[in-house]
Formats: structure tokens, sequence, C-alpha cells
């Protein structure tokens, strides 16, 4: 604690930061997939020489825990040299699901052997193969989900390795896409490395290294700060997902807190064993779920880093849906599961600290894949979005209508550009009002998202919350359960469960009605 | 048109002054009227009365009136009408949360609530064509609705009016004579595609004309209106008339004179590169000009974006009253809380009790107490010791180290600002003069130049009035775009041609009725273009070989190109230079270096712990030519210049300050 300042500290926080967010701004501008460009579905962050995170972007809260899973398994696996990047995302080697590719780097000051700062960057791909475009599949094994890449090497002493990268181009629906993406991201962690080497010159190698430690311990202090204002105790609860996709559900996803001092422990026991679908969640998913919570209830800003990990115990017994084993199918886990983990745990969390945690959310991203042959151009396409939905109500106000929540915030893609880009009409794109549950505080309103495909498709939706409702909170009710509806050319309806992949012809109509979000206290005192 | 012999007077209304410059034959007059927020005309009237008498002059205004009635939302009531099924688009937005980890996070109450969103059944598709026709039942009912909403103003939004503007303009002429209502629709304000993004512009115009109309109305009323112009985001300046139909083009007028006078001075003293440095009490804006003025169509005001070129100004929440504190981590943070004018740091003694930049730079020597706004107001420092003495034992660290820390701490984030406008972008600071203006500004702007490798600061000579000075250097502009989308593969230029020529066509035509002659208009055309797929365009000088130089921008901005990659035109864009006759500001003669004239006495200001005898000097008495080395102090009425240990100070021919600083290899 005498070793460092805090004004230095500061100063340090600023520039490890803005480093990290310089890398996203990069990836950001020059990729290609709509889901890094439009949605920013990616993470750009900066680690130590131990390859510990000292600094993420302000990106996607599932990639929180799950980043430096990367970097370590990048490390354990391939020996790195100065110029070397590693590419993978093999969810069972430091990976999430299969369309997030990630890059990892070490980088070295002239001079000396081992590298003082790691940094890497991941962005989730429109297909990387696998049973349907797009592949986020209703599958049953990470076989049918795509290209699955262990931690190699991309970049060897600078020069991109054209046999690695041709075997990832073979194997994608949109190889030309693919290639633009990953050089954006190979652009992406060479602007970090040299942000990074300007600050290490600046400052000295020493003070670098030292104050990457001050700031992981400074994350880890005001953590347990926070931590500590809960009272010690035993903190119970449960949710669960709708199904698999395979015919399996409910499943039930079970935690328990125990809060002591100023660490907790956050112990899975009890949830659902691993399923035989798609919503399987690995560790590192898991762990950016309980990240995320702890640090939505610390009250300062605080930098994402491998100090806010010291405090948390996370037990998470293997072959669960929360720390599953191969081959089991994961595309949904780091989508779907994810929201559900936030769910039980900050449900847990409303009991330690009531007052301060909203109703449930509406906990599925909604994931929409439509592919086919563009009829303009003859050309496959892939196309992925998430829709949002309601909100939670806060104990002190109204849920936000139309809003992404809690692991993802990723953008919409301009109707405008879309209907450009490829053969869909959007037909409407509306809030749907009266789906926030009731409350002294009203949960907010989901959203419907109406899209005609004007070619034959195939129509892959993965989402959740369409039977079991997001939870209310303290008397409030909780928000409506979504729908997935298929209308005909003729108007013929045709509801579809939360998970389904159907192909259908020109002119069909896909809505989805995603869930509101739960209210707050009792509907008598509304005041939202 | 020709401003010869008539003055001209500049006119700038900030939240406590509005500020007035009056030129004539090269003369300068600076006078400041306190502002009057209920009706800023007021203070307006006042200042221009008391400049001018009886005479008259033509004015340039930049005015707060559209801004504060954004950020306060105090608009029009102002219907919006979508395609049907698309209502909601101006609320739901991009679907995101402004912050990610904060469970109480708001987002902006939209301009046009639920109710007054009306959609109206058509559909038009993505290259133009018609898919579902407009029918006079459905105009008529639509008009009918609106006539029951009683709504000042309308905005009219429909799906790819880029494309094809042809539904905008018969829900336009449905509307006109039949709803007494101030009319905008997407096409003309901006016709490029992302519908959200086009929405929100076009109902900030319409939100904001009204209130604009009503203020510039009641304005040239008093005066006459051929006299006034207004200043606009762009950098550039539009009549009355125009500037009524095109409020969203004011918002950001004030900043941008900023922007254009810092470029410009520090044009006329050979800087071309330079970096505007503006802090003032809560927030600090920073512009890159290298050799002219960025702008951008990205920018966010009050959660609205706005897609409209803008100069590129970047704001951050650090200025002179950012509150300084330590988090429970231990770690020192400053900002974006500000003590405000009310009650202000400690040391302007009306009730402030923490902390702030501006107490650090008293405490350090950095203001001197004696010369605060020409002597009116002495600085208490006895306050401010004790305060800091007290923080810095929390922190176990002395009060001057403390001291020192709030200003590095509040460097850091305007370094931050700077790094983000030239870094990122692709630019090295060290080809860069920082121009700093503002209250706070140059007490700041030579530990910033130093720890970003600037070579060189400019402190203005009208550095407390450089956004009204700004507004008399300015041309009239305006802008013009076009969304084509259109693959780059065998394009030509002359493909091109027709779309340019479209757009200029308009723009001689609005220039005429106004006055001007064609050699006195300038036309420079760009395109917005990016590799086929991308999501994000730079915009690039139209030439002959424009798919290299788009490559060649790409590589700067982003580090690589691929030439082998298909790219495409997104948008053509014009912007329509009419060029006015700028007062001259005089050069002098340079004279001697001895400034031994203007030193009052000796100081004492703290560097990196230590102690240091400063010279003090009083800026009225300095001479061009005039040099001196740091560590100085140089005291004016409205700000105050710290000149640091090993740099070195001269008075330029036009009485800026120059501070030559010796910096470390970077």
């Amino acid at each position: 604690m005498s070793d460092w300042d805090p004004v230095t500290l500061e100063v340090f926080r600023n520039l490890f930061y803005s480093a990290a967010e310089e890398m996203g701004v990069t990836l950001c501008r020059t990729s290609f997939s709509p889901n890094i460009k439009e949605r920013r579905d990616y993470s750009c962050a900066v680690f130590d020489g131990d390859g510990h995170l000292v600094a993420q972007g302000e990106h996607m809260p599932v990639h929180l825990g799950s980043m430096p899973l990367s970097v370590e398994a990048a490390i354990e696996h391939v020996p790195m040299e100065p110029g070397d990047m590693v590419v993978l995302n093999d969810p069972f080697r430091g990976g999430t699901h299969l369309p997030d590719i990630t890059l990892v780097q070490p980088v070295h000051l002239e001079g000396e052997a081992a590298p003082i700062f790691y940094v890497a960057n991941r962005a989730h791909h429109a297909d990387v193969g696998g049973v349907t475009p797009g592949s986020m599949p209703l599958s049953n094994s990470i076989y049918q989900e795509g290209i699955r890449i262990p931690p190699v090497k991309l970049v060897r002493r600078g020069e991109v390795v054209r046999d690695v990268m041709e075997l990832i181009l073979t194997n994608v629906r949109t190889p030309i896409e693919r290639e633009g993406d990953l050089t954006a991201q190979i652009a992406s962690n060479r602007t970090g490395e040299r942000r990074l080497v300007a600050i290490a010159e600046k400052y000295g190698p020493d003070t670098v290294r030292a104050y990457m430690h001050h700031l992981q311990d400074y994350a880890e202090r005001m953590t347990r700060e926070a931590i500590k204002s809960a009272p010690d105790g035993t903190y119970r609860f449960e949710d669960c997902m709708d199904d698999d996709g395979q015919g399996n559900g409910p499943l039930p996803i079970v935690v328990t807190i125990t809060i002591a001092g100023d660490s907790a422990r956050i112990d899975f026991t009890g949830t659902a064993e691993q399923a035989q679908g798609s919503v399987n969640a690995i560790y590192a998913i898991t762990l950016s779920a309980v990240m995320y919570c702890f640090r939505v209830i610390v009250p300062f800003p605080v930098p994402s880093n491998y100090g806010t990990v010291r405090p948390l115990e996370v037990i998470a017994p293997e072959g669960t849906m929360v720390n599953a084993r191969p081959p089991a199918a994961v595309a949904g886990g780091n989508v779907e599961t994810s929201q559900r983990i936030v769910d039980v745990v900050l449900g847990a969390l409303a009991q330690a600290i009531p007052g301060q945690i909203p109703a449930a959310s509406s906990g599925t991203m909604n994931n929409l894949t439509l592919g086919g042959t563009d009829p303009r151009t003859g050309d496959d396409f892939a196309y992925y979005e998430t829709v949002a939905g309601g909100m939670g109500a806060r104990p002190t106000s109204p849920g936000l209508d139309a809003t992404h929540t809690h692991m993802t915030n990723s953008l919409n893609t301009p109707i405008e550009a879309l209907e450009h880009t490829y053969p869909f009409r959007v037909r409407r794109y509306a809030i749907r009002s009266g789906s926030g549950g009731s409350g002294r505080f009203r949960g907010g309103d989901g959203v419907c998202r109406d899209i005609e495909v004007l070619c034959p498709c195939q129509i892959t939706i993965l989402s959740d919350r369409r039977v079991h409702a997001p939870y209310g909170l303290d008397g409030g009710e909780p928000g409506k359960p979504g729908r997935n509806v298929l209308v005909s050319l003729d108007g013929d309806e045709r509801e579809l469960p939360s998970k389904a992949s159907v192909s259908v012809d020109a002119g069909t109509t896909i809505s989805v009605r995603t869930p509101g979000g739960g209210g707050y206290g009792r509907p008598g005192g509304r005041e939202g | 048109m020709s401003p010869k012999s008539r003055p001209v007077i500049g006119v700038d209304t900030g939240g406590t002054f509005t500020d007035f410059v009056l030129m004539e034959e090269g003369r300068l007059e600076v006078h400041k009227e306190a502002s009057t927020p209920d009706n800023p005309a007021k203070a307006v009237l006042a200042g221009l009365r008391h400049l001018l008498g009886d005479a008259s002059a033509d004015v340039v205004h930049g005015s707060t009136v559209a801004t504060n009635a954004l950020l306060e939302r105090r608009g029009a009531r102002t219907a919006l009408v979508t395609t049907a099924g698309f209502e909601d688009v101006l609320q739901i937005g991009r679907q995101t949360r402004p912050a990610i980890y904060d469970l109480d996070v708001q987002k902006a109450v939209p301009l046009v609530p639920a109710g007054l969103r009306l959609g109206v059944r058509e559909r038009i598709g993505p290259d133009g064509e018609v898919l579902a026709p407009l029918t006079q039942e459905d105009l008529r009912a639509l008009v009918e609705r609106l006539r029951g909403l009683e709504v000042e103003s309308v905005a009219i939004c429909l799906l790819h009016a880029y494309a094809n503007p042809e539904h905008e303009r018969i829900v336009l002429q449905a509307l006109d004579g039949e709803i007494d209502a101030f009319l905008t629709s997407s096409h003309k304000v901006l016709p490029e595609f992302r519908e959200y993004e086009r929405c929100s512009t076009t109902v900030v115009n319409a939100y904001l004309g009204p209130v604009m109309s009503r203020y510039l109305s009641l304005l040239a009323e008093e005066l006459e209106a051929d006299r006034v112009r207004i200043m606009q985001s762009n950098g550039g300046i539009i009549p009355v008339e125009a500037a009524q139909q095109r409020a969203v083009q004011t918002i950001l007028s004030g900043p941008a004179g900023g922007a254009v006078g810092g470029f410009e001075i520090g044009r006329r003293a050979d800087f071309r590169n330079v970096i505007t440095f503006d802090m003032g009490g809560t927030s600090t804006d920073v512009c890159l000009c290298p050799g002219a003025l960025t702008r951008t169509t990205e920018a966010i005001i009050g959660e609205a974006p706005i897609r409209l070129p803008v100069i590129d100004i970047h704001t951050v929440g650090a200025g002179g009253g950012s509150i300084a504190y330590r988090d429970p981590g231990g770690s020192l943070r400053v900002g974006p809380r500000s003590a405000g004018a009310e009650p202000g740091p400690i040391c302007y003694a009306r009730g402030g009790t923490e902390l702030t930049v501006t107490d650090a730079n008293l405490y350090l020597g950095r203001l001197s107490p004696e010369h605060f706004l020409g002597g009116h107001q002495r600085l208490p420092v006895e306050p401010v010791r004790e305060a800091m003495k007290a923080f810095a034992a929390e922190m176990r660290i002395s009060p001057s180290e403390a001291a020192e820390g709030i200003l590095r701490v509040a460097n850091a984030t305007m370094e931050r600002a700077i790094r983000v406008i030239s870094l990122e972008r692709g630019y090295d600071p060290r080809d860069f003069t920082l121009v700093c203006f503002g209250g706070a500004g140059a007490m700041h702007a030579a530990d910033l130049a130093r720890s970003l490798s600037i070579p060189r600061v400019l402190v203005p000579q009208a550095a407390g009035i450089l956004s009204a000075l700004g507004m008399l250097l300015a041309d009239f502009v305006r802008d013009y775009s076009q969304t084509l989308l259109l693959p780059c593969a065998g394009l030509d230029a002359a493909d091109l041609e027709g779309a340019f020529a479209e757009l200029e066509h308009r723009a001689r035509g609005e220039y005429e009725m106004e006055g001007f002659a064609a050699d006195q208009l300038v036309m420079e055309r760009s395109l917005d273009m990016r590799y086929v797929g991308q999501g994000y365009e730079l915009t690039v000088p139209m030439v002959a070989d424009f798919e290299t130089a788009f490559h060649d921008r790409h590589h700067q901005r982003y580090g690589y190109s691929d030439p082998q990659r298909a790219t495409e035109v997104v948008n053509v864009r014009l912007k329509a230079v009419g060029r006015t006759e700028k007062p001259s500001i005089s050069k002098q003669q340079l004279g001697s270096e001895d400034a031994s004239a203007a030193v009052m006495s000796e100081c004492t200001m703290v560097f990196d712990g230590v102690e240091r005898t400063a010279s003090l000097v009083n800026r009225s008495m300095l001479r061009p030519g005039n040099a001196f080395a740091g560590p100085a102090l140089v005291v004016e009425y409205s700000t105050t210049t710290v000149v640091p240990p090993a740099s070195r100070c001269v008075v330029d021919e036009w009485e800026n300050l120059i501070l030559e600083l010796v910096t470390g290899r970077q």
C-alpha cells in the first residue's frame, strides 16, 4: 500500500483503459460482420505479463471473465514469440462459443525476453460453419456448431500464417467477410501494442509493471468494500431455462451465495446436468456472469480486471449447465444461459441487500439467424441479430423499454442497412406495449420485430423466457413471456417454441415478440 | 453583402457572460454583458446598444437558444409522422443502454412521446421503389389526427426517403396549409440512410425550429433583419431565415466559434496544424485542425444523434470547477462532478467546501490571488491551504503533492481527450501547436502539451472572447449530401458528376437568393467511402482517383488498407462556401526582447514538488517581440498563463503569447 500513489494510479487507469478502448475503435470501424461493426459484439483488453487482466474496454460484459481464460489458454498451449498472434475459439480451451474468435498477442519491449503485456480481442463472427448459417444452431454436440479452433498461431513474427487462415476460411460460409474481420482483429491488437509500448517507454517498464498490479489490488479493494456492505449469511435463489431446444425442460439453475466478511462464495450446486441441446455454459461464461453481478453492486466505477475476481469463489460443478464438458453443445450458453445465471445471482443478492437490486429483465437475447441464397446476387448469406427486451423495474424507477440488459449491449442493425444488404423486408419494429410487469414501478416493455424474407430461408431462433416469465420483486408482477410467431404469405400464424429452426418460403414473416421486464413493488402504490 | 465600411460585431451568448467583439477598420473592441438566460436577446441588444449607439453593423451571432432548449427539453410540442409499424424507432434508438454497469441507468425521454408519433401506411424499398403507395384517404385521416393534437411542429421521416423522397413530399404537401405548424421532412434535413439517426436529426430540427424562429424574429424586429447572421455548428454562418428553418444546425454554435477562432488565429501566426483547447468551469472542448477545421457527422447532443456535419469538437467533463475526491479504493479522482459557478471552488468564497482544480492551481501559485479578474476579487488562500492539508493527510502525502496530484489527474482526462482526436485518428501531436483559451486553458496548456510532446502553446491575444472573434472570421457554409450506396467497381468520377451537379445547383440557387456572386462561392466535393461490407465510412476529397485516396486514408486512420478489396461510395457531400470579406487584424512591428517593463514582481510557484521563484508578468504591458524564460506567471483580465521552467515565452506580431517547450524524446 505504501509503494503507490493515488495520482499515478488514476493516471495509469486512464492510460490502460484508453488503450483498450482504442483497440475497440479500430476493430469496430474496420470490420465487416454486422455483429461487430453495427452490433459491437466484441471486447478488447490489456493484460499483464502473467496474463492477468489489467483493463478491459466497456464492451461486452459476457466477455469479462472469459477473456482472461483465453489468454491463459494461449499461454499454456502455444509458446509465443515477439510478433506472434494466437487465434482460438474452442470453448473448452479458452473460447466461449464458436462464433467468438479471439486473438491473443504478447507485447515485448525491445531486448526483453518475457512479454510485459498481452493484448487480446474477441469478436462475434457472422458465421463459422456448422449445421445452420450463422452458427447459432439448435445442436446437440459441439461438432455441429462449426469449425473449432484450438490455440494456434495465426500470425508468426508479424506475418499471417496462410495455412491456418486458409483452413479457417475453407470451413465457413462467407470467407471473404471472415478474412476481413480477422484482418480487423489483427489491426486492433497492433493498435494496442503500439500504444502500450509507448506507455512503457514513457513511464519505464518497472513503474508500468508495478502499477498494473496496483490497479488489480485497487479493483479488489473496491469489490471487497461492496461485499462487506452485505450482511453475512447464506442466500439461495432458483430460476430455470424453458428448454434446451431438444425437448428437454424446464432446466433449473440454482445458486447459493454465502457472504462472509469481504468475500463471497457463489455455489451453483443443484443446477441441472449439462443439457443435450445448445444451452450449456462453459465455466468462463459463468464466471463472467458472476463478475458482472458483483461489478454492478459496487457504487463506483471500478476497472474490470483480475482484482475483481479475487474476493469471489465460484463453485460450478463440472458436467452441469454452468460448467459443461466436451462435447457439449454450447452455442446458446453464452447468450441465453448467461442471462439466467445473472437472474439467479441477482435474485439471491436481492435477499442480501434488498432495495438495491432490480426485478428480472427480459432474460434472453432473442438470437435470430436467417440464412439462404440471395436471389439478387446468387451469393450465400448468413445474418444474425439479437433483439432487445424490457428491463426489470428498479427499486426507485421503472425499467427501460426495448433495451438490451445485463450481459449484452449490442446495437440493432438499421433497417435501411439491413434491407439494402439482405433480401429482407422489415414489416414492424415497435415497442410491445403492456409486456412489462406492473408494480409500484413498471417493468420495461419488450419489442416486436417482424422480418419478412424475400427468398427461401432457414430461420433459426434461439430464445428463452417464452414459458417462464421474468420475475418481479417486492410484490411486483412478472413481465410477460415472449413469443415467436411465423406468419405465412397468406396470413396463417404458427407459434414457434423458444428454440426452433425451420425452412420457410419466400414471403414468410418471422415475428419476434420479446419479454417485458418484471415489476418492482406492489402495484397499489403505482408510480411508474 | 460586402461589409467594407460597416463595422462588424461578433456576439457569443454564454452561460455567464455574453461576449461582444467589435471590428472597425482594423480596430478591435471587446465588451462583456451579463447574460440574461430568461431572454437572451436582452443582453444581446444591450451590448449592441453599448457598442454601437445608433450606428448600424453586421452582426454575427452565436446562440445557445437551440442548445439549451434541447438540453433542458423546452422545445416545441412536436408530432412525428413515420411509416406505419415504425412509430417507435425514435424511442428504441439502437436498443442499447448508455452505461453498461449501472443498474440505475436512465435514457433520455424521446423528444416526441408515443401519443404524438403517427404512422401512415406506405412503403418505399431500398432502391427507392414504391412498394405500397400512399392513399388520399390515409392522408386525410392523418391531417385530421394532427389537427386534434394541437402541435406546434411536425417532423416527417419515412423509411428509405433518402432513396426516394416522393412520399415525404406528398405528406408535406398534404399538411402544408392544412396544419398550422412548423414542418420538417427528413429528405430535406438529411437525405442519408440509417433511419434512426435520420429521424433523430429531423426531430431535433422540428423540436427546435419554432423556438429558434421566435427568438430570431424577436431579434430581427429590433435590428434590421438583413444584418444578422447566425453561427452554425459546422463552422460557417447562415442568414437568419435559413437558421429559422435549420435550427438543428446551430446547436454547437458557441464552441464552433471558438474552434474557428483558434484555428484562424493559429493560421495568421503561421501555425497551420493546431489543436484548440478550450477549458472552462465544468468541461473542456478540444478540436484537431490538421491544416483545416475537421468535421464529423457523428455528433450526439443531449443523447440525440445529429448526423449533420459539425466541427469535430470532443468534450470531456473536466474543468476548473471539477471536484477532487478520494474513492473507496484509495484512488484520487477529479470530476465529472463540478462546483460550477455556485458555490464554486473554495477560493471563490461563495460557500464551496470541496477542493477543485482551481483551488489546486491557487495552492501551487499558478493562479495569482491578487490578480483574479483584473484584481477585482481577491482570492482567499488560507481556507484552500487548510482543505488541502486535510485532503493530503488522508492520502499520507504532502499538501503540494496532493495539489499537483489533482492537476495531474485532471490533465490525464484532458490528455485522453486530445489522444482520442489525434493519435486515435492517425495524427501525431508532435506536429501540432496547442491553441488554448477559456478561463482555465492557459494554466494547464503547458503541462498538457509536455505530456503529449506537443512542442508549442499559443495563447491568443483575445483568449477570453475567442468564440465571438471566431464568428467574425467565419465564412458562410452550407452542407449538402445524398446517399448513393454505389460499388466503386467500374465507377469513375464522371459517374458521380450528376449527383454533385444536383447538389451544386441547389447550393447556387440558395446563395443567389441571398445576393452572392458566382465568384464568391467555393464548392468542396467529398465522398463518404468504405470497403464493401463495412459499417463506417471515411470522408475523402473528391479527386479523380478517389479509390486510392480512400485506401490511403484507411491506412492512415487504422494502420492498414487492402487495395484488392472492393470499395463503395456511400454518400456524396458538398460543402458550399460563400466567401465574405474578413475584418483584418493588424499586424504589429516586433520590438525588443526586453520584457522587464511588464514584470510586476516575483511570485512563488510549485513545480514537481519544488518551490520556484517566478516572474509575475502583466500581459497588458507586454509588447510584440518581448521574450522571457519560465518559470513565470502572466496575468490578464480573464485568464492566467503558466510558463513552466525549461520553456520560453515570446510575444508575436499579433500579441499572441507563444510558449516554446523543451520536450523529451518520444
